[in-house]
């Protein structure tokens, strides 16, 4: 019996790559007006299952079938052709173009001689636009957006293709709080409007909030498929890890000890103004503010990967330099960056040369590299942070986008940092794998090291901060401590919403 | 999930870098039967002392393109500089000569290392202009003149243009010299801090700077081993023409880079070995020799090796897209 408004529906279909089967024999069913969530751990395939449909491969085997009749999806324009399109995990817009030249790709409106035309540009760029509930001059370029217009805007550029099925992978994981609020909107509405819409989360209220249906993936196979109201958080995770979890997120009690790092009135212009605090060891010290708010700026500035235009910062009393990261990291000040595929990572390296990037000067002597060391290093992280690799010698690039982020954090730990500062640590992990993090995060805090750790995850933020800065538009308003920190005071102060306790 | 590592990728990897040694050994087979006396020892001296000069520039070029700045294009200038200054220098003695003619080189390629480490200019922009700057002012100081060295017996200069000829147990000195350079270069490349940097450098330069990697001294670095490298070559070039002059490397640079590339150093930076580098520039050689003794002109000997550099950059674009590595 299919039912009416089946919109795609796959039958025993696999992928391999070389040394493994990423997706395995799946079965699925798509319907038209319909939220289906993927759920699953790090390297489960449901990227790859995804990628799939949208033609990234011409070596999947098995039957994809749209209205009953088997397609071959074997390039992406096949696959655009039949009305599917994809936001990727990792945005695909070009920063230094204007919004309509990234909307409009690929089918740019020319006048007489092939020169450009603007007005029908903006028009239609306008138009897309306005699908999404986005008003901002096309013109612009992509880089002056926020993270959150920018996802809009590739939103846009996929439904411009006029889609019936769109898949979207982990589209809220750069996104704060009401910023999700506004796209779960866009997504009712488009339902609506009777698209078929795939939704990959690991993140366990928004799939209750949003999803009609789950499939869980695990391993490669698909476990299940249930509708919503069938499930309960936790049953759903017992379903992707394969046992019981009781607790998600960990907390911490408030510690510190000395004083490590002092940071006075630094101010970088148009980024963050006057901005003064202490961080002791210990202590994790969370930063609680929308994107946009000089988070991540502030970070920066602060380890010296970008300038300083006034102010100072002290670790264990002695002045930074400005401006000079390698300097600090061997100081023992470390980031952890929050764009891991632009940044993070050498995506074309090895497992194992990434983790010990940042830690030539412990494994070289008179400037020979001395390789004994490696392969525990490379070992011990691999496996306090369950790096699920075929080897350490497999590209990082071809690593599920969860254990992407587990190398990348490894890299910074295996530098064993005084102070560290986390900028979304669990961008894009499971559950399973989010805790493991967080203990590691809580590990290195309880043997004496001191944490700055930014993240638009609230329970994260609430659990592990022994106190948390509130900054808005690059001021720091003040601060939380320990008894009023929860996921509702944060939200509030992140929003302007914060009166001192103590006047 | 069933992970296993393929034997087959393994074997394919040996293939790839064995690959270059492979189409020499054909081009040697070719060589041999196009001239019957090809396979004797000397000749196997020949062709190595014909490739000197260049392997001598490629395998210094290898560790600019290795660390992701694609070529040094003020090498040929660095040659000529380097030569002309050592035989400016003669009459201070040989030895303070060559010490001259190497630190002119090596000052060029200290202000490109600067230029393109520090102040992040283009590599092949900074380094075009370089090549054409050092030229008109290589002309301007020595009035567009061709500087011969004092050649009479006993002289200092008798002595430098004995250096090309000169034979240690009946090898060339100049092979041996590439010879160290390229086992040098190898070690450091990858048993050395520095090397392991570059590659870091090479692969992905936002995230070496994420790693507390120091950016701009690494590049300085390569930029200054490149321009050894030239300087090396520079000396030998003139001892062999016995002459200094502004036009003398003409042509190395795109020559070294062909020879990187078709060795297996990935443009893109952060691949590649200096094995691969020899075998890349053995070819090169082996082009040539069966080229002349098929009767092709010189100018179509370029021809060739134009096609040759399109061809080996083309594969390695079809070989990284084809394994998906292709995340640039
Ligand atoms: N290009 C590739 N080459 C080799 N293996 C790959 C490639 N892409 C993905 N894989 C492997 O396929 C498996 C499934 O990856 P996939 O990206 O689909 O996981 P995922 O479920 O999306 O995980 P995440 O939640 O971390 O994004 C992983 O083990 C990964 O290592
Ligand atoms: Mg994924």
């Amino acid at each position: 019996m299919e039912s009416i408004n089946l919109a795609l529906s796959m039958q025993g279909v696999s992928k391999r790559f070389p040394g493994m089967l990423a997706v395995d024999n799946v079965d699925l069913d798509l319907h038209a007006g319909e939220v289906h969530a993927i759920m699953g751990e790090n390297g489960a395939g449901k990227s790859t299952l995804m990628k799939i449909i949208t033609g990234s491969f011409s070596d999947y085997t098995g039957v994809v079938k749209m209205g009953g009749r088997p397609v071959a999806l074997h390039s992406p324009a096949a696959a655009k052709e039949y009305g599917i399109g994809m936001v990727y995990q990792e945005l695909s817009l070009a920063p230094p173009i204007s919004i309509a030249e990234n909307l409009l790709a690929g089918r740019l409106p020319a006048g007489r001689l092939g020169l450009l035309d603007r007005k029908a540009m903006a028009r239609e760029a306008r138009h897309c636009l306005s699908e999404v509930g986005l008003d901002v001059d096309p013109f612009k370029t992509v880089e002056e957006l926020s993270q959150h217009e920018a996802q809009l805007v590739e939103i846009a550029k996929v439904l411009g293709n006029r889609p019936c099925i769109l898949i979207m992978d982990e589209p809220t994981s750069a996104l704060s709080q009401d910023e999700v609020q506004r796209l779960f909107s866009m997504i009712r509405h488009l339902k609506n409007r009777g698209l078929a819409i795939v939704y990959i989360s690991h993140h366990l209220p928004e799939v209750f909030e949003i999803a009609d249906k789950v499939t869980v993936m695990r391993d490669g196979r698909k476990i299940a498929t249930k509708e919503i109201h069938e499930l309960t958080p936790r049953s759903l995770v017992q379903m992707m890890v394969g046992q019981d979890i009781d607790e998600f997120y960990r907390h911490r009690e408030a510690k510190s000890g000395w004083l490590v790092l002092q940071v006075n009135n630094l101010t970088r212009l148009g980024f963050f103004h006057d901005v003064s605090f202490e961080l002791h060891s210990g202590e994790i010290l969370g930063i609680a503010g929308l994107s946009g708010s000089g988070r991540t700026e502030l970070a920066r500035s602060l380890c010296g990967l970008d300038p300083v235009d006034a102010g100072q910062v002290f670790l264990e009393n002695a002045p930074l330099k400005p401006a000079n990261y390698p300097d600090t990291l061997q100081r023992g000040l470390v980031y952890l960056t929050e764009d891991r595929k632009q940044e993070g990572l050498f995506l074309r390296l090895s497992v194992r040369r990434n983790v010990i990037a940042s830690i030539f000067p412990l494994l070289t002597r008179f400037g020979i590299y001395r390789p004994e060391k490696e392969t525990a290093v490379v070992r011990r992280w691999s496996e306090t942070l369950g790096i699920a690799a075929a080897s350490p010698d497999v590209g990082a690039g071809t690593l599920s986008g969860g254990n992407q982020q587990k190398v990348l954090l490894g890299k910074c730990l295996a530098t064993n940092p005084e102070v560290l500062i986390l900028d979304e640590p669990s961008r894009g992990v499971d559950v399973g794998a989010k805790r493991k993090i967080h203990e590691a995060v809580m590990a290195l805090a309880d043997s004496g090291a001191a944490v700055l750790l930014i993240s638009s995850d609230l329970p994260e933020l609430a659990g592990l901060s022994s106190r948390a800065l509130i900054l808005r538009n690059g001021r720091l308003l003040g601060i939380l401590e320990k008894a009023e920190l929860s996921e509702e005071s944060l939200l509030l102060a992140a929003n302007g919403h914060w009166e001192p306790s103590h006047a | 999930m069933p992970r296993t590592a393929s034997p087959k990728n393994i074997v394919s990897a040996a293939v790839e870098s064995a690959g270059i040694y492979l189409v020499a050994l054909l081009l040697a087979a070719g060589c041999a039967m196009a001239s019957p006396d090809f396979l004797t020892p000397e000749s196997f001296l020949r062709i190595l002392s014909a490739v000197s000069l260049l392997g001598i520039v490629a395998a210094g070029m290898a560790f600019v393109t290795y660390s992701g700045n694609m070529a040094d294009l003020s090498i040929p200038s660095i040659i000529a500089f380097s030569g002309i200054v050592t035989v400016a220098a003669l009459p201070l003695g040989l030895p303070l000569a060559l010490v001259c003619g190497t630190l002119a080189g090596l000052a060029v390629g200290a202000m490109n290392g600067l230029v393109v480490g520090v102040l992040q200019a283009n590599p092949i922009l900074w380094t075009l202009s370089v090549a054409f700057f050092m030229e008109g002012f290589m002309r301007f100081a020595w009035s567009n003149n061709q500087l011969y060295p004092d050649t009479a017996l006993g002289t200092p200069g008798a002595s430098f243009i004995h250096i090309f000829r000169l034979t240690i147990a009946g090898i060339p000195l100049i092979v041996l010299v590439m010879l160290g350079l390229f086992v040098a270069g190898h070690f450091l490349m990858t048993r050395t801090r520095f090397g392991r940097e570059s590659q870091l450098l090479g692969s992905c330069r936002a995230a070496a700077l994420t790693s507390g990697i120091r950016v701009p001294k690494v590049v300085f670095c390569n930029f200054l081993l490149a321009a050894f490298a030239a300087s090396i070559a520079g000396v030998f070039l003139t001892s062999m023409n016995k002459l200094g002059v502004f036009y003398l490397g003409q042509g190395y640079d795109f020559k070294a880079v062909t020879a990187v590339v078709l060795g297996g150093v990935m443009l893109s930076g952060g691949r590649g070995h200096l094995p691969g580098v020899f075998g890349g520039v053995l070819v090169i050689g082996l082009l040539t020799d069966l080229m002349q003794h098929l009767g092709v002109t010189a100018f179509r000997q370029n021809i060739v090796t134009g096609i040759v550099f399109i061809a080996a950059v083309g594969w390695q674009q079809y070989r990284l897209r084809a394994q998906g590595k292709d995340y640039a």
